[in-house]
């Protein structure tokens, strides 16, 4: 699962999540997105940039 | 002491803080981060909880949930007349019931105090498989930042000095410093170099524009000199929506006058028991 908030600042961002991975999968520029989401700071572009999600995979084993 | 605000909105501010001392500018940005109190999850009783994630991660994530927070209806709990129980004054309660399969999010959280509400309702808590359930009862209270990072009420808040720059009447305006300026403060204007308009606040006092200054071959000493306003304080402050960065900044003044006053209690006590 995404974090709540980023780790340095403390900015919610994991409520942007779901839109930046759509809009990455459509092929936008990652630049773009995260300056039109409102993530201006580096340490919340870093959060969604290096993020993997493993929680489709964890789910099977309760 | 005086605040002129270039930009004050619900979430963000940006003002100047002219006539202080870096210490009071200091305290002042200590004060908003650790003490100005919000509400937060802090205590979980979960039910049932059979999703990937342990009940101890779900219950860190719901802590971090912002919660919008009225200060006059709550008191911390252990300042409150209920003896630190808990009472409708001393903690806000939510209760989560979510069967899968679906995403849980904030919004799920139904709180007793149609007030106190979280601030966004799509943040992610958790994704749920077939036949997962989540079932859980939370209590937010009021704390402060220096407890725990999520009773935080700022995210970003700092301050710089404000940048004075004075250009000597020898600079010849060869433009040197403008291009090495890396945040585009200056420009070649007729006679010597000048500042661009609405760029001052800008200035990081990097100092590049003296160093490239030297470098031209104008002399001992630069044309050019960046220094720090030590009485004048560029701040700016964001809030994570659990109070307006108004009330955060009201309260933050409130409580340091409160300190003060305690401080000169403690002082006439000490004096006067001599």
């Amino acid at each position: 699962m995404i974090p709540v908030r980023c780790f340095t600042c403390g900015k919610v961002i994991s409520t942007e999540y779901e839109e930046y991975k759509k809009r990455v999968e459509a092929g936008e520029d990652i630049r773009e997105i995260m300056s039109d989401l409102g993530l201006e700071r580096y340490c919340c572009r870093r959060m969604l940039l290096s993020h993997k999600e493993i929680i489709d995979d964890l789910n099977p084993y309760q | 002491m005086e605040i002129s605000f270039s930009r004050l909105d619900e979430d963000i501010a940006r003002f100047t803080l002219k006539d202080a001392t870096p210490a009071f500018a200091n305290t002042f940005r200590r004060t908003m981060i650790g003490e100005v109190p919000t509400l937060a999850i802090e205590d979980v009783m979960i039910y049932d909880n059979n999703s990937a994630l342990f009940d101890e991660i779900l219950s860190h994530r719901l802590g971090l949930i912002p919660i919008k927070t009225d200060l006059s209806e709550y008191v911390r709990r252990s300042e409150c007349s209920c003896g630190g129980e808990g009472c409708s004054s001393c903690q806000a309660i939510f209760t989560l019931s979510v069967e899968g399969p679906c995403m849980v999010h904030s919004g799920d959280l139904i709180p007793a105090d149609p007030k106190a509400t979280t601030v966004s309702t799509d943040i992610p808590v958790v994704k749920l498989g077939k036949d997962q359930k989540v079932v859980l009862e939370a209590r937010a209270e009021l704390n402060d930042g220096s407890e725990h990072a999520k009773w935080q009420s700022t995210l970003a808040c700092g301050y710089k000095a404000y940048p004075v720059i004075t250009i000597d009447d020898n600079c010849d305006a060869c433009g040197n410093c403008v291009e090495e300026c890396p945040r585009n403060v200056l420009k070649i204007g007729k006679k010597s170099v000048e500042i661009a308009d609405g760029k001052l606040e800008d200035c990081s006092m990097c100092r590049l524009c003296e160093k490239a200054c030297m470098a031209s071959g104008i002399g001992d000493k630069p044309a050019i000199s960046v220094k720090p306003d030590t009485e004048r304080f560029i701040f700016v402050v964001e809030s994570d929506g659990s109070l307006p960065v108004k009330d955060i900044m009201t309260s933050a003044f409130g409580i340091i006058k409160n300190k003060a006053d305690s401080l000169v209690d403690v002082l006439n006590e000490i004096s006067g028991a001599i």
